[in-house]
């Protein structure tokens, strides 16, 4: 957790690294840095924007996804986008799909890699991508089984060596007024901490049908939300966020899980019944699997190591929406955002910072400033905490952290992918078998 | 026996005069017949299940004097136990679901244990009060809010009239409990700021619909199953634990409550419309927020417990406190189960007869709350859902065993709504 803190620091301290470092073999000092997108969806498109707005010197020289049309739409909007004009820089043998795309693109001479796609494939992506010599962002969560975070850990530990950095999409911690406080309560401002809770409570989300030409594999891939090992199920893809600032404010991952959850709302049966008729000639038999496995809440307790006991609630469907975070210590509490109430209460007065675009200007700055940040680590112990919590629900079982991360076998991403069929499980009893 | 009769009757006289506004009851409390040690406590039972048995039985084992001597039961099988093992005369067992009206008209009897699905408290324990009965009755109180009103309103009346209610929060008599309580009232554990409480478990017993059951039969055959009876688990079992943080806060109530749930493991229809989880925080005053998790799911973790959290230390609210003013309970552990008895017995012959109506009820309101919130998906105020929610599970007057009675559908999280009036 220690580039943690640095990132802290380095974040905080804004403008003040010194652009003396030069050390480094890619996109030293200020000259140009050359990115590659993994990743052509929402999120994709999103984060290379506002990679480009992060630094003049970046160019885009290559796109990958699993769908070709995907990738050719990413290149026109930012061709055709006069903000980036002179910087968009694609060729078409720069253009990649299918599921071996990351391979190529690793293989490309891009110094900085931006990660997008569906969170299953991150690990073995992380990993092609630091053995290739690239930096790397990574959107959260970086897997959706332990398996997975331990290749993300391992991808980590490889790009320490190399002098690589990893940014995580965990935008948070890049936000100047987090970074003031997180500061603060490290320091014990409001005394040991003593509970705390985070939510991620929506509405619904979207479900993609059929296009023609797609296979099983290929239309579960672009629906990859409704499946947990695509997405890793709600508490991972989006809650992980949240849980993400409880980890920071304890400096590290839990001890212990306990979670109950279930799958009472979300109902795509009509949607579900239409992909299945498209796929089978007509036939709508077996069209449950097509409306996914993930659930729609999660009640989890994470157990930290000083025996503090917080809460984890999240889900989607009809009712109250919740989302932030609060952290009670024994001198005071925070929202964890800006705010600390008791004995030393304060307030964050300074500037504020679009995290998402932050999150990119600290890392250029850093991979300028040959320090790189390395968030890898980190980011694949809060998807394990999410993972986590999500097994103790799936299963009925309490389990520790240590067992979670030295003994846990689950592995629920299939290795050799190619189109044809889907990859289908049955929707979580709530006991199943702890792996 | 013609001798208690009156000297009953005289105390319900003299409550009447109690309730009429004089403090009638103020004086000498040796006049008050149940005062007086050497009076035989006689009890009628009502509700005679596993809980109810267990309940008369260690009332007679609680203190001298006690005498098993009327029961009622729904089901005339689920009385055989008790009429045999204390000899109750046939005319003194009544079967139905009116049964404990006939058992209330009996004059000799001085305490009442309700022991029937939960459902059924409000209404039982309204009439055992009208009667003049002391009470011990088992947890929870209420399945609805229209219940609870009905239980703080006949809890009222016990006070007025000088009768005692107990409820079967067996941990409120439980010294290790008490001792812990006391000192964390105290301040040994400072201010708090965070609880938890769980009751994860396997599953319970259950009785399958057999041929020729009318839905109401089967429906309290196999009550734990249905709101309307149970409250669901996390009030027929959790309120336990709901009930020790209360207690953790001095018996001040939470002001919101936000709860998730579901059915994921127990879907069958012999599951009635119950959940199998829940997972409820409650918001004490001041922004305190508490976690209460339960579940019924066979082959899970287990885990009953209580936990509080103060800013100079921790309990598990059991004989444990850690932190600055550590300490570990070592005294006596009698068996909580009589204990509760036993202190209702002496409160009644001692004239100071306890009333724990009102803190059960509201307990059972806390889980109602979580429940109802649960179901919802709804975050809500205390207030707004005493003064707005308009369920009501309380069974009509003259529900027959024979009665058809659809089963509920069971919740669905973010499409049910709380009714409101």
């Amino acid at each position: 957790m220690a580039s943690e803190n640095k990132s802290g620091t380095i974040t905080a301290a804004g403008a003040a690294i010194a652009a003396s470092a030069a050390s480094i073999a890619h996109a030293q000092g200020t000259g140009v840095i050359k990115v590659g997108l993994l990743g052509c969806g929402g999120r994709g498109n999103g984060a290379l924007a506002q990679c480009l707005q992060a630094d003049p010197g970046v160019v885009v020289i290559a796109v990958a996804d699993l769908f070709e049309n995907k990738v050719r739409s990413t290149r026109d909007r930012f061709v055709k986008d006069e903000k980036f004009k002179g910087r968009v820089q694609i060729d078409d043998d720069h253009m990649f799909w299918g599921f071996d795309c990351h391979e190529k693109l690793a293989k490309c001479e891009a110094d900085l890699l931006l990660m997008a796609t569906a969170p299953a494939f991150r690990g073995p992506q992380m990993l092609a991508a630091v053995n290739a010599g690239k930096h790397i962002f990574t959107e959260k969560p970086v897997a959706t089984d332990p398996a997975g975070c331990r290749q993300v850990m391992e991808a980590s530990r490889i790009a320490n060596e190399k002098g690589l950095a990893i940014v995580a999409g965990t935008q948070r911690r890049h936000e100047f007024s987090r970074v003031e406080l997180m500061k603060r309560i490290h320091d014990g401002a409001i005394g040991e901490l003593a509970g705390g809770q985070c939510y991620w409570y929506g509405g619904g989300i979207w479900y993609r049908g059929y296009s023609d030409g797609m296979s099983e594999l290929e239309w579960q891939c672009n629906n990859w939300y409704h499946f947990n090992w695509l997405s890793g199920d709600q508490i991972c893809e989006q809650h992980i966020h949240n849980i993400d600032i409880i980890n920071w404010c304890f400096d590290g991952p839990p001890a212990k899980f306990t979670a109950v959850g279930g799958r009472g709302w979300r109902d795509h049966n009509a949607q579900a019944k239409d992909v299945c008729a498209k796929l089978n000639n007509g036939s709508e038999e077996g069209w449950e699997k097509y409306a996914g496995d993930i659930w729609d809440h999660i009640f989890a307790e994470l157990e930290y190591p000083n025996g503090a006991r917080c809460l984890s609630f999240s889900g989607h469907s009809p009712g109250t929406g919740r989302n932030g975070e609060k952290i009670v210590g024994t001198k005071g509490t925070s929202n964890c955002s800006s705010s600390i109430s008791g004995e030393n209460s304060w307030r964050y007065e300074g500037p504020n910072v679009n995290g998402m675009l932050q999150e990119h200007v600290d890392l250029i700055k850093s991979i300028r400033a040959g320090e790189p940040l390395n968030e890898g680590q980190r980011i694949a112990e809060s998807t394990l905490t999410a993972i986590g919590a999500r097994m103790a629900a799936y299963t009925g079982r309490s389990f520790s952290w240590k067992w979670l991360l030295g003994a846990s076998k689950l592995d629920i991403v299939p290795k050799e992918l190619k189109p044809g069929p889907g990859v289908f499980h049955p929707v979580a009893t709530g006991r199943d078998p702890l792996v | 026996m013609g001798h208690r009769k009156e000297l009953t009757r005289r105390d319900l006289l003299k409550n009447s005069a109690a309730a009429a506004g004089a403090l009638a009851f103020a004086g000498p409390a040796a006049e008050w017949v149940y005062a007086q040690g050497s009076d035989t406590i006689r009890v009628g039972v009502i509700g005679c299940g596993g809980r109810g048995t267990g309940a008369a039985n260690d009332c007679v084992a609680s203190s001298s004097g006690v005498e098993i001597v009327a029961v009622a039961d729904a089901f005339g099988d689920r009385l055989r136990g008790l009429k045999g093992k204390y000899n109750v005369p046939d005319n003194r067992c009544f079967v139905g679901l009116d049964g404990y009206k006939k058992l209330l008209e009996l004059d000799d009897i001085n305490l009442v244990i309700l022991g029937t699905p939960p459902g059924f408290r409000p209404p039982q324990l309204k009439a055992a009060i009208d009667a003049g009965k002391n009470i011990f009755m088992e947890k929870p109180v209420a399945t609805c809010p229209a219940g609870i009103k009905m239980v703080l309103e006949a809890s009222a009346k016990a006070s007025e009239k000088n009768l005692a209610i107990v409820c079967g929060t067996q941990r409120r008599h439980e010294p290790k409990y008490i001792e812990t309580m006391k000192r964390i009232h105290d301040g040994a554990i400072g201010d708090i700021v965070s609880a938890q409480c769980y009751w994860n478990q396997g599953g319970l017993w259950v009785n399958r619909r057999q041929p020729g059951q009318s839905d109401v039969e089967w429906q309290v055959r196999n009550w734990l199953y249905f709101t309307w009876l149970s409250g669901d688990h996390i009030v027929e079992q959790h309120v336990h634990n709901i009930d020790v943080i209360n207690w953790a806060f001095r018996d001040v109530q939470p002001e919101q409550v936000h709860g998730q749930g579901g059915r994921q493991w127990r879907t069958g229809p012999e599951y009635g419309d119950i959940f199998d989880h829940f997972g409820v925080e409650f918001f004490y005053p001041g922004d305190v927020r508490t976690i209460s998790m339960c579940r019924q799911i066979d082959g899970s973790t287990g885990n009953v417990s209580e936990r509080v959290v103060g800013t100079k230390g921790t309990s598990n609210c059991a004989g444990r406190i850690d932190g600055e003013n550590a300490w570990r309970y070592e005294g006596p552990n009698p068996n909580p189960y009589v204990e509760e008895h036993k202190n209702l017995i002496s409160s009644i012959r001692s004239g100071n007869p306890l009333n724990e109506g009102k803190r059960i009820a509201e307990s059972t309101l806390c889980a109602i709350m979580g429940r109802e919130s649960a179901y919802s998906r709804q975050q809500f105020k205390r207030e707004w859902f005493m003064s707005r929610c308009a369920l009501n599970h309380l069974p009509p007057d003259d529900m027959k065993l024979t009665d058809s009675k659809e089963v509920r559908p069971f919740a669905v999280p973010g499409v049910y709504k709380v009714p409101t009036a």
